[in-house]
């Protein structure tokens, strides 16, 4: 059998699998996309807090 | 029997939604869609949080359906903070698409209507949601190609840069306003952005201030993902040993996480990072770690990398027998999985481990005969015996430190 010689050993390498495969670079941990967020209580909170509480509560009472 | 209104629907939507459980969130907005609201703010909301909720969901075009509802909602109201809100949130969605140049529009409507209220904080996240997609462009365009980070064609290099000015603009902001999660953010993606420029020692930099942010608010995930980039950082910097340091953290973190695929993942690094130092049990030790794991997780792909390292250090260690177990199960999984280069690769091997045992050995074996046609198909383009060392010559080799400070 033909062992392997060091200046074989150093002279190529694949072509056939590409340099990504064996890399770490596909594998960048990125960081969490952040999201605008809106919320119905925000708004009553802010702009009509009062009135709307009102309309609410009364119509519950009256059904 | 009172029925429940758009509102106590849109109520219970956004508790589920906040408690996590978004699949159930859903139900409850789409059942106040459907009972519906004159109240357009409100309807606004409910919208935008459908569209936040399929996001989350990874159900993107129905994402996008239900942010483009809310800016068109927005601006038919004059809301202008609730256009700017829906223009970011369609500007992510648009990206994750991969459809950047409206992404882009749309992030850019953000950062100026953030800019015209003089909202901080909204410039700030219009700027991290910029950087984003120039990143996500500049990675999609470069994965077309088999470039390493570092040989990178000009409009790629130009997207990537653009996306570190928009990182180092919002930290100039989020650091006026002490926003140290937001500070956090910016660092790592500006580091992954670094890395990728092939600013390697700027990358470490920017990952480092991450990693103390990570420990400073006890985010244990974040922290995990600093020591995996830095190690990354680390690898073309020619410094194995600290990356593999950093590797190894990677994978206790992995552990006490309880996450199968990233404890996989840094297995992986850590066998490919001893292969660069040469000490090849090692490598094999970690590589066998992450073939139980892929095995486990069924992941077919990660299978047929890890017996392709596995055939190349058992091969460089001499262990020719295990060398070829492994080259014909890399064969049988790249055949399973279609894996065209990856099947020739393996055949291209196992012949050469054919010819350093001897015809006599591996002609008994049908893997070998059908290497043979593929010799001859080759048409005498076979490479020789050697190119089975192809971990020592891989092309991280090439980045020399020399060649990495001319980089920076």
């Amino acid at each position: 059998s033909q062992p392997l010689a060091g200046h074989q050993a150093a002279e190529l390498q694949s072509k056939v699998v590409p340099s990504k495969q064996i890399l770490h670079s596909d594998n960048m941990e990125m960081e969490p996309e952040t999201m605008e967020t809106k919320s119905v209580t925000d708004y009553f909170s802010k702009l009509h807090m009062g009135s709307l509480v009102y309309s609410c509560t009364s119509k519950r009472k009256s059904k | 029997r009172m029925e429940a209104s758009c509102l106590e629907l849109a109520l219970e939507g956004e508790r589920l939604c906040k408690a996590g459980d978004c699949r159930a969130g859903v139900s409850f907005f789409e059942a106040a869609v459907q009972v519906g609201t004159e109240d357009l703010r409100t309807l606004s909301a409910i919208y935008s949080q459908l569209g936040n909720a399929y996001f989350y969901l990874h159900e993107y075009a129905k994402a996008l359906e239900y942010h483009h509802h809310d800016l068109t909602l927005a601006r038919t109201i004059g809301d202008l903070l609730g256009e700017a809100k829906a223009s970011g949130n369609l500007g992510n969605t648009l990206k994750v698409l991969g459809n950047f140049e409206e992404a882009i529009v749309c992030c850019q409507r953000h950062l100026d209507i953030s800019r015209e209220l003089n909202d901080k904080v909204g410039e700030a996240r219009a700027l991290y949601n910029l950087g984003n997609v120039y990143h996500s462009k500049g990675k999609n365009v470069a994965s077309a190609g088999t470039h390493d980070p570092g040989e990178l064609p000009d409009d790629v290099k130009s997207a990537l840069q653009k996306a570190a000015n928009y990182y180092e603009e919002n930290l100039t902001i989020v650091t006026e306003l002490s926003d140290r999660a937001a500070q956090g953010r910016a660092f790592g993606n500006l580091g992954n952005t670094h890395y990728l420029l092939g600013n390697f020692r700027s990358a470490v930099l920017a990952h480092e201030q991450r990693l103390l942010i990570a420990k400073e608010f006890g985010d244990r995930s974040a922290e995990r993902r600093a020591y995996s980039n830095l190690g990354n950082a680390y690898i073309f910097l020619g410094e194995f040993e600290t990356a593999s340091e950093y590797y190894k953290r990677t994978l206790q973190l992995a552990r006490q996480l309880k996450d199968r695929a990233v404890e996989a993942q840094a297995c992986y690094s850590l066998g490919n990072t001893y292969t660069l130092l040469q000490d090849y049990e090692k490598a094999i030790d970690y590589h066998l770690k992450h073939l139980v794991i892929a095995q486990e997780l069924n992941d077919k792909i990660g299978e047929g990398r890890a017996c392709w390292s596995l055939g190349n250090a058992y091969t460089a260690l001499g262990n020719h027998d295990q060398a070829i177990h492994f080259a014909e199960r890399h064969l049988e999984i790249s055949r399973e999985v279609g894996d065209r280069s990856g099947e020739l690769t393996a055949r291209l091997n196992l012949s050469d481990l054919h010819m350093v045992l001897g015809l006599s050995y591996s002609t008994n074996t049908s893997m070998m005969s059908e290497s043979h046609v593929v010799e001859n198909s080759l048409n005498g383009t076979r490479p020789r015996v050697g190119r089975r060392h192809s971990m020592e010559n891989m092309e991280l080799m090439k980045l020399t430190p020399e060649k990495v400070q001319n980089w920076n």
